[in-house]
């Protein structure tokens, strides 16, 4: 007797696959394309070159813009986990009145369209001279990073038991010892990877990089745009492959060591 | 053969002190709320105090004031004559066992033990001897390489009980460290923290809401109450002539029957409510009652005699439930007020022909009454 179909189960299923296709269609389009010999991008594909890799690696301005949007992203990566684990920490522990106002304010980069945000940023650091600057970019990137460590971090240090911290510092350790030997140990994973995305959404980050952007000093992304309006070449598909494979790698990464200090934690 | 590990125990590891504790006036307030209203408590050094008491009566916040958790509105704790009020936690040196084991969980047994000492900025090697004979002492030597997941919640709490007195500290503090365990291992863990109190003559301060736990292992009992302090001495005072009625009816089981006092004198003479004067010897009257007030009388059920005997009062008591209950059986049953009275008899033989519906005759001896001032 077979077991009866159950066909939830199959639309379900169905759906999954739809929803996977949906994803993976551009990746499947854009790669073939970074390999075309037509000077404009075209699909299907003509023939096979890499010269639209050699043309990233070569231009320096292409050069450069990586090199910003990278710093820019690394110094946003660390701003936003030391800022953000130490704003959670305060509103997981405190005991304020104000840690609902707290809250609300850090959170609020992700309800606030970029756009209104951009354009604030923008007239603010012009008349400061941060436009255009790594502190400017580092800055504007940090708090819209913020929410995303803020996120991952509530729910590390949610799960840490308050008690595990007294019973550090009724062993002698200051409260920042009881912090740096228990808990950060404990909330270490969460905090990478709040580190992994503050780093990945400012390096793809279009909208507040296209107004502080200066004349020399632009990010990928606004580089990238900036290409698609004249050239449109197929060096964009060419840095969209790279950026793919390279996430893909960050991911890979990520989730080994996560699982390397899950196995460390319950058999060590 | 215990008392040859114990013996042998206690000759390598030097007799710590304890420290002498004095608690004065202490308040604290949350809000309206007063947490704490007003505890004095002196403690001798090496006394094994306990602090009982009913769910939000103010136990864990005193215990948390001695740890430096918390700050008290006002009053002072001193320790050894030093003052602690408002020194942080981290710089009392106060041994402190947490109810939930508090075991750091990325770190190896050896290390959540040799902690304490990795704070006091010990070398490695010595911290981790001493870790080493701090777990000897709780008889967990070998488990340190292993993680505290992979132990039971008894072993667990011995590795935190190592963890407290592996500085060697003068005084260690416990709240309710026992009631996750169960009821064997608990019984396991409260002869192994008499032993340690024993072996190293610390002071320790007992929170539990388990009497009987406190009973078996305190030298005294602080039985607390909305913040205050009710009552505080040794079991035996606390069992056999509690001081008020809250004590009386906190502490194990006791029948309480209003009545009016009639007079007071060498003798007290009360009036029951079915209508009998008894005649009870002034030392009865626990607190000062007054002739024409209100007071009850208490008794233990295990003090009350079945048959009509010489040296007592006698009640009669319309019996409803008759339950074995191993050592003794249990008689429930009325006064002719319809009081509820309960009374444990030892040894079956004499109750066989006794069953549910009937009129049993029981002796109070007049040393088993105590009067308290009110109402029940
Ligand atoms: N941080 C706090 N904020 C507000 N009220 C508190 C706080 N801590 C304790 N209280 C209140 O103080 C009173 C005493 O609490 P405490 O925890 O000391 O009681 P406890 O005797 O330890 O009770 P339990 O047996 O339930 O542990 C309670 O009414 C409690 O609600
Ligand atoms: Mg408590």
């Amino acid at each position: 007797m077979k077991p009866p179909t159950d066909r939830g189960s199959l639309v379900l299923g169905a759906y999954v696959y739809a929803v996977l296709t949906f994803i993976i269609v551009p990746l499947v389009i854009v790669i073939p394309m970074s390999f075309s010999q037509s000077d404009y991008l075209a699909f299907p594909p003509t023939g096979f070159t890499l010269k639209w890799y050699a043309e990233y690696f070569d231009s320096r301005q292409w050069r450069a813009a990586t090199w910003l949007s990278v710093q820019v992203a690394l110094l946003t990566a660390v701003c936003a986990s030391l800022i953000g684990t130490a704003a959670t920490y305060a509103m997981v522990r405190g005991r304020s009145r104000f840690v609902a106002l707290f809250q609300i304010l850090l959170i609020g980069p992700i309800i606030v369209p970029h756009i209104a945000l951009a354009v604030g940023l923008y007239l603010f650091f012009q008349t400061i001279g941060l436009s255009g600057t790594v502190p400017g970019f580092v800055l504007a990137h940090t708090v819209l990073t913020l929410p995303f460590v803020v996120f991952t971090m509530a729910a590390a240090l949610g799960k840490v038991d308050a008690n595990l911290e007294a019973a550090a510092m009724s062993c002698g350790a200051t409260r920042f010892q009881a912090f740096r030997f228990v808990t950060l140990p404990l909330v270490l994973p969460s905090l990478a990877s709040g580190a992994l995305f503050a780093f990945i959404i400012s390096f793809d980050e279009p909208v507040v990089s296209f107004f502080l952007s200066g004349i020399r000093q632009k990010t990928l992304p606004r580089r990238m745009f900036e290409d698609i309006e004249q050239n449109l070449t197929p060096v964009i598909p060419a840095i969209a492959t790279l950026l793919i494979v390279l996430s893909i790698a960050i991911l890979l990464g990520g989730h080994a060591l996560r699982s390397r200090s899950k196995t460390q934690s319950s058999a060590g | 053969m215990g008392n040859e590990i114990f013996v042998k125990a206690a000759s390598t590891t030097p007799a710590t002190a304890g420290a002498s504790i004095r608690i004065s006036r202490l308040e604290k307030r949350f809000g309206p709320v007063f947490a704490v209203d007003g505890v004095d408590l002196d403690i001798a050094a090496g006394e094994f105090i306990a602090l009982l008491g009913p769910s939000g009566s103010g136990k864990t916040t005193i215990l948390m004031s001695v740890a430096g958790f918390e700050f008290p509105t006002s009053g002072t704790i001193q320790v050894d004559s030093e003052d602690l009020t408002y020194v942080p936690s981290n710089r009392r040196n106060l041994g402190m066992v947490f109810q939930n084991y508090t075991l750091f969980p990325h770190m190896s047994i050896l290390d959540n033990v040799a902690f304490p000492l990795k704070m006091r900025g010990l070398p490695k090697a010595e911290r981790h001897a001493r870790a080493e004979a701090a777990l000897a002492t709780v008889r967990l030597g070998g488990y340190g390489n292993r993680r505290p997941n992979e132990l039971s919640g008894g072993q667990q709490q011995r590795v935190a009980l190592a963890r407290a007195i592996v500085y060697q500290p003068r005084v260690l503090l416990m709240d309710e460290p026992l009631s996750a365990l169960d009821k064997n291992l608990r019984e396991d863990m409260q002869l192994e923290i008499k032993r340690l109190h024993a072996e190293l003559g610390i002071t320790v301060i007992f929170v539990t809401h388990d009497q009987s736990e406190a009973l078996t292992m305190a030298d005294r009992i602080a039985v607390l109450k909305d913040g205050k302090i009710k009552q505080i001495g040794p079991a035996r005072e606390l069992y056999e002539r509690p001081a008020n009625l809250f004590t009386a009816s906190f502490i194990g089981e006791m029948n309480f029957v209003d009545v009016t006092v009639e007079s007071v004198g060498d003798v007290v003479s009360v009036g029951l409510p079915w209508g009998e004067t008894w005649q009870l010897p002034a030392t009865a009257a626990v607190d000062g009652v007054k002739a024409g007030e209100a007071a009850v009388m208490a008794v233990r059920p295990e003090r009350l005699r079945l048959g009509a005997g010489a040296a007592g009062q006698i009640v009669n008591v319309t019996l409803s439930d008759i339950v074995y209950a191993g050592s003794a059986m249990l008689l429930i049953g009325r006064l002719p007020d319809g009081t509820e009275m309960r009374a444990r008899i030892p040894g079956e033989s004499q109750l066989s022909s006794l069953a549910p519906g009937d009129v049993a005759s029981f002796t109070v001896p007049a040393a088993a009454i105590l009067l308290y001032q009110g109402k029940r």
